[in-house]
């Protein structure tokens, strides 16, 4: 079904521009290929944590000045099937999103596949599989939640690798001088979180039950239907003044499903828990900001969030679940001397209501502090990222090294540390810290 | 007498060749206000491949494809890497405006974080993407700094064959040193086309810092039009060459290349 408006997309399109020129083949048809090699060692386990290859093949045939196609694959493998263990299922993907496994090390993905099209500098068109991106933020996402996540590296991962890319249609157009995005998202994928036994299995998010109790998991209720299901959001943007402004809206299902649980008694009087994960609706509104002044850009983002749910530990939460409004802010300061950045950000949650959440406060704040230095004409670059949960006292430190060793390979020596309590979000991972080499290379 | 007269004949002498230089020789800011005078159409679009050689040998090269247009006296930029292919989309947006007292807009795609960041112009001295050339040099192209600096007309030159104009520049002011990056410029400017084809510039401490060669210097379409660049740095021994192919100013090209959506969506 979904193929179909796609294809009656793409035809219309076509259609539209059959009449203008054609380039010749060999100017319309690009190709690239990138490989990349990373392999990371864990410091608390002696044991390398990941070691994968993957292959970035990507295509474009360009049918006119106005109008290409997109093609972007990928080729993954973790050689020593750690992150993604066994055979993975992808229950978590749409029926037109799933990888193909070859083998528990290795997936073949098609990344992106999409039709582009200005239609007489009207109206553009992004028609595909594709990536949309909201936000100004770095690392922790407020707005960016169009597309899905798979976290079996957590949020270590580039997000560019880590994001699912969606079947969706992307409409833009001006008024005076405002751009206006609309996007459908008809495909019900959604994050891809690890199994129990992975080493980014993200535990602070669910309660466990108490110790003894059988737990019984019902199959996840995802949302099936293609029209009543789709998410679909608008975007206006607008420069004025030397403001970047832009005002989101997006009604969606959240990626990750409630985890709805039950105490239940047996037959023969023996306790056990039900969970029944279900995902669940919700409507977002929010806006970012930025305008330079000096040498500094300032940048923030807000998103209010209608009936968030959180795992509650208040006993008389109907199914171990409260809602509640949450309302996100980011502000962030890049300051640029020469060729060093630094960048800092102060991220702020509040829950509206007055519920009882499972392992977080009603108000939390963050902060992440990037310092981003240039050196040998952009050849070095050493950077350091620090991210901080203000509450609990964990958080995550990455320096970084990246050296291109010539005009197409460029070399990465980085290392992640965790800290914190192992019950807060960062701080479980303290047994996850890592040094890491990596090798990009494209042609 | 005749003593006198002999004086009086040799200081007319001395004075009047001096004088008649400096009617020949326009001055130093009538050259630099010439420069922005000269055609060049509105709109560009170009491929720039940048070759960076380090003070070892090792080359890196970057191809680009940019487009400029006019939108009246502002000046819009935009610029698409095409490799490295691991960085192909990267995307560099820039909007120059004609008041010299706002700094430009500009705005950054990275394509690994598909993000567009938007980022400070105000350090105009600070070196463009890597390349030997400043951030106010690439904006000026082959003009010349109207507002910064005080200019000295001190003769003319031949360049690769060409008749050209020799200025010397001093910043107006400290600040505006630290700013641009450099303390003293010398610039040889095309007594004809009115384009620069050579530049040294002195570093803030007043060290000899590059020297910037401006080559192939060609019509296009009915526009004079430079194909190489290229630039030394004489502290880190690093150079830069800039190619430029692939011109056309008649192909027109549509308002809304140059907006952030357009570095997101890419060529």
């Amino acid at each position: 079904m979904l193929y179909r408006y796609i294809v009656i997309g793409f035809l219309f399109s076509m259609g539209v521009h059959a009449q203008k020129k054609q380039n010749t083949f060999r100017e319309a048809f690009k190709a690239s290929l990138v490989i990349v090699s990373d392999v990371s060692y864990e410091f608390k386990n002696e044991a390398f944590q990941k070691s994968e290859i993957i292959l970035k093949p990507e295509f474009s045939y360009r049918l006119n000045r106005n109008s290409k196609f997109v093609l972007k694959s990928q080729l993954y493998t973790e050689l020593n099937d750690n992150l993604e263990r066994g055979f993975s299922e992808d229950d978590m993907a749409s029926d037109f999103s799933k990888r193909l496994f070859i083998g528990d090390r290795t997936n073949l993905e098609l990344r992106e596949f999409f039709f582009y099209t200005n239609f007489k500098n009207k109206l553009r068109l992004t028609i595909g599989k594709q990536q949309i991106v909201w936000g100004e933020t770095d690392g922790l996402k407020l707005l960016d939640v169009v597309n899905p996540q798979n976290f079996r590296e957590f949020i270590l991962d580039d997000f560019e690798d880590s994001r699912i890319p969606l079947w969706s249609i992307k409409a833009e157009f001006d008024i005076k001088n405002i751009n206006v995005q609309f996007v459908w998202i008809p495909d019900n994928t959604y994050h891809i979180t690890q199994d129990f036994d992975a080493p980014f299995f993200t535990k602070n998010l669910f309660q466990s039950p108490p110790e003894g109790i059988p737990v019984v998991i019902n199959e996840t209720e995802k949302p099936q239907h293609f029209l009543n299901d789709s998410d679909i959001g608008f975007k206006l943007n607008t420069f004025t003044k030397g403001w970047d402004l832009s005002l989101n809206y997006f009604y969606y299902y959240d990626d990750l499903p409630v985890f709805y649980n039950v105490l239940q008694i047996t037959d023969t009087n023996n306790p056990y828990v039900t969970i029944s994960p279900k995902f669940e609706r919700q409507h977002l509104i929010g806006g970012t900001f930025n305008k330079v002044f000096g040498s500094s850009t300032f940048r923030g983002e807000i998103a209010y969030i209608f009936n968030q749910n959180f795992p509650s530990i208040n006993p008389n939460a109907t199914h171990g679940i409260e809602s509640s409004n949450l309302f996100k802010s980011a502000i962030g300061i890049d300051y640029i001397k020469g060729e060093q950045i630094i960048s800092v950000q102060l991220f702020n949650d509040l829950i509206t209501d007055a519920i009882s959440p499972y392992n977080r406060d009603l108000f939390e704040t963050n902060m992440s502090l990037k310092i981003s230095r240039d050196m040998m004409n952009d050849a070095l670059n050493t950077e350091v990222l620090w991210v901080q949960n203000v509450n609990h006292g964990d958080g995550y430190v990455k320096p970084q090294i990246s050296y291109w060793a010539n005009t197409n390979t460029q070399l990465f020596l980085g290392s992640s540390f965790f800290y914190g309590n192992e019950s807060n979000l960062f701080g479980q991972f303290k047994d996850r810290s890592r040094i890491s080499f990596g090798i990009r290379w494209g042609i | 007498m005749k003593t006198r007269f002999l004086i009086g004949f040799i200081a007319i002498g001395l004075v009047f060749p001096l004088h008649s230089i400096s009617q020949t020789l326009p001055s130093g800011q009538s050259i630099a206000n010439k420069t922005h005078t000269r055609d060049e159409g509105v709109s560009l679009s170009r491929k720039l491949t940048m070759e960076l050689k380090d003070k070892r040998g090792k080359i890196r090269i970057r191809e680009t494809t940019s487009f400029r247009k006019y939108f009246g006296e502002e000046k819009r930029l935009v610029i698409f890497y095409l490799t490295p292919k691991s960085v192909m989309g990267t995307a560099f947006l820039t909007y120059d405006y004609p008041d010299a007292s706002l700094d430009d807009d500009q705005w950054l795609y990275m394509p690994a974080l598909r993000k567009t960041r938007r980022i400070s112009a105000a350090n105009r001295g600070d070196y463009f993407l890597g390349t030997d050339l400043t951030y106010e040099d690439i904006k000026l192209e082959t003009r010349i700094n109207r507002d910064d600096y005080t200019y000295k007309t001190i003769g003319k030159e031949q360049v690769d064959g060409h008749e050209c104009f020799v200025i010397e520049g001093l910043p107006k002011s400290k600040e505006i040193a630290k700013e641009l990056g450099y303390s003293k410029t010398k610039l040889w400017v095309d007594a004809t086309l009115w384009m620069l084809r050579k530049a040294d510039n002195w570093d803030v401490a007043g060290n000899y810092l590059k020297t910037i060669e401006i080559k192939d210097i060609k019509k296009i379409q009915g526009i004079w039009t430079y194909h190489k660049i290229y630039v030394k740095n004489h502290k880190t021994n690093h150079e830069t060459i800039f190619r430029i192919d692939e011109v056309d100013y008649q192909t027109e090209i549509n308002d809304d290349a140059f907006t952030k959506e357009a570095l997101v969506n890419g060529l």
